[in-house]
């Protein structure tokens, strides 16, 4: 379902993030799953690392604007791009945009490099919306969304609570300028959280930041998920698996060979999971039914299925909460 | 195109009694492709003939509430222009959609062009099925005797207590009638299978086999789209959808209804087609 902007709402997920930007031109990037920022062999390859996005939902309602929970302070003289998000549905894709606008030496396609130079030296309300009225990118997150593609509008609240993209918050860390930087569309400004020296790296720095904010919350009242923008790193992959054929590297090669295998059947996935997104199932929906009819089977589902519904209903009436709600 | 269940009632001469059929019809608003015209039509469920077939033109006529009829739910087709009047009962399990199909009906009568209104949110509309019995054919006049009203009252508490179970939601959601245990009926034939894989989408990466499908039914866009389609039909105003799926109008009424037709069409299938490809019928 599309709000008046024409918004339609998505699901926060790699795939979808991924498939945005490369629909958009931005063929040499990958978001992917973070699963924790402990983990130095994990980050490792997953660099280069261009940006952290960082989303979460906080089920004691929404976070004042003043707290700055983890530290770090205003700055509005921030030298990169920063848009507000003005319309919720969008939160998701202006963020990625925030990150990835900041990113030097970046490939990006025709309608991208427009967008950028057209919003530079705008305040950060016109960036957002300079964002929220460009039709490619709006076309390029609609594409993905299951409400837009199929043919009635779907009620948000049919989807499962933890997909939906407007009820998480997007937060990006990226560094500019040699400093960490947040970028909440939500604030009125960028967040700076320092610089970083020695041994370090960026990475470091966003790592205690983010631990910190978690931190600062009430144990269990945060939903949170990270996502890495990074450069695509199959092909450097491939081609290490061939040099280490070449010279006869056995154990090498198997275990580039396992990885390279590891990352492709992540993508098959990936692909398999959008192609749905992009389906209209009623035909199917349909076949199936039918098909189900003609094997004698129809009746029995249905009937199963009304004993579930009746036995949630009774649940639902001894225990007092979540009503007559369906979970998957 | 607006579509509900209703019956007819027969007038008896010229006297204010009106003695409803027991009859399962259908009433149809449809502009006709053919003659542009909105047609008001009453279909026999029960032979599938169209028994009546009026041609309204704007502000012609007016589908009102017969008060007079305790509990009862008839209303009038009434002319601005003439004295016909064309006496209906509503047949829908849900009389708190009845309201809301004559207000439909009384757009379409005024604007052709007018777009049928989504039920109103609350209560849940019940999904009409076979356990919610339809109501019996109310009977009535325009002045109901003492003992006529007694037995009105009757009838529409029996009713009441029989769609108590169902009033306070849905019977069933069609995520727990598509799932990979419920399926393997449909699993165990390849010969049916067949017919599914050139539903999925044409990018789907992967072979064409009862895994994949057992993968696709669990994903969360197939099941948004189930919600989704499941909300739809509880609109009642998927006539024109489940057309293009080879269904009866009437299976865009609702879930029950939908499904019903769904398990009609499976038989007709079978029976029409003596030499297609199935080996499995003679064991039907």
């Amino acid at each position: 379902m599309s709000d008046e902007s024409g918004w339609s709402l998505t699901e926060s997920d790699p795939a979808v993030f991924t498939s945005l930007l490369h629909s958009l031109g931005c063929n040499t990037l990958l978001v992917d799953d973070l699963w924790s920022l402990d983990d130095p062999g994990l980050l490792a390859s997953l660099q280069p690392i261009h940006a952290l996005i960082f989303l979460f939902k906080w089920l004691g309602g929404e976070e004042g604007e003043g707290e700055l929970q983890g530290g770090g302070r205003y700055d509005a003289e921030f030298p990169g791009f920063f848009a507000h998000q003005v319309v919720n549905n969008a939160c998701a894709t202006i963020a990625v945009l925030n990150g990835v606008f900041n990113v030097p030496s970046i490939p990006m396609g025709a309608d991208l490099t427009q967008l950028r130079e057209f919003s530079a030296g705008m305040d950060p309300l016109m960036s957002g919306y300079s964002i929220t009225n460009s039709s490619a990118v709006r076309n390029a997150h609609n594409a993905l969304s299951s409400s837009a593609n199929s043919p009635f509008s779907i009620d948000p609240s049919l989807y499962d609570q933890n997909e939906k993209e407007d009820a998480y918050h997007f937060v990006v860390y990226v560094p500019v300028a040699a400093q960490l930087y947040e970028l909440d569309g939500l604030r009125r400004a960028p967040v700076a959280h320092g610089g970083w020296e020695g041994g370090e790296g960026w990475l470091d720095v966003a790592r205690r930041t983010i631990q910190r904010r978690i931190g600062a919350y009430p144990q269990g009242s945060l939903h949170f998920s990270l996502l890495a923008v990074r450069t695509d790193n199959l092909p450097g992959m491939e081609a290490e698996l061939e040099r280490a054929r070449g010279v006869g590297d056995e154990q090498g090669a198997s275990e580039i060979a396992g990885r390279v295998y590891a990352e492709k059947a992540k993508r098959a996935q990936w692909e398999f999971e959008n192609a749905l997104r992009r389906h209209n199932h009623v035909g199917l929906i349909h076949a199936l039914l039918l098909g189900l009819a003609k094997s004698g089977g129809l009746e029995g589902a249905v009937d199963k299925a009304k004993g579930k519904m009746a036995e949630r209903r009774e649940k639902a009436a001894k225990g007092g909460s979540g009503g007559g709600a369906v979970e998957e | 195109m607006l579509s509900f269940k209703a019956g007819r009632c027969n007038r008896r001469g010229e006297t204010n009694w009106v003695d409803p059929t027991p009859t399962k019809g259908l009433i149809t608003l449809e502009t006709s492709a053919e003659d542009g015209l909105l047609h008001f039509s009453w279909k026999n469920r029960e032979t599938g003939a169209t028994d009546e077939d009026l041609i309204l033109f704007p502000s012609e006529a007016n589908f009102l509430k017969v008060d007079n009829v305790t509990g009862g739910r008839v209303y009038v087709l009434k002319f601005s222009s003439s004295d016909q009047r064309y006496f209906f009962w509503m047949q829908n399990a849900d009389t708190g959609r009845d309201e809301y199909y004559a207000h439909n009906v009384n757009g379409l009568l005024d604007d052709p062009s007018f777009s049928p209104a989504e039920p109103p949110a609350a209560p849940a509309p019940v999904a009409s099925t076979s356990a919610a019995p339809e109501p019996a054919a109310p009977s009535g006049s325009s002045q109901p005797s003492m003992e006529e009203q007694l037995r009105q009252l009757r009838e529409l508490v029996q009713s009441a207590t029989a769609t108590a179970g169902t009033a306070a939601g849905p019977e069933l959601t069609l995520t727990d009638v598509i799932t990979p245990q419920s399926l393997e009926p449909l699993f165990a034939r390849p010969d049916l299978l067949l017919a599914i894989f050139p539903n999925l989408p044409a990018d789907l990466p992967g072979e064409r086999n009862a895994d994949t499908i057992r993968e696709v039914i669990q994903s969360s866009a197939f099941k948004a789209s189930l919600r989704g389609l499941q909300q739809a039909l509880n609109t009642g105003l998927l006539s024109n959808l489940v057309i293009s799926l080879g269904l009866p109008p009437e299976a865009g009424t609702g879930v029950g209804p939908f499904l019903r037709a769904i398990s009609e069409q499976a038989q007709s299938s079978s029976t029409e087609n003596p030499e297609g490809g199935d080996e499995h019928m003679e064991t039907d």
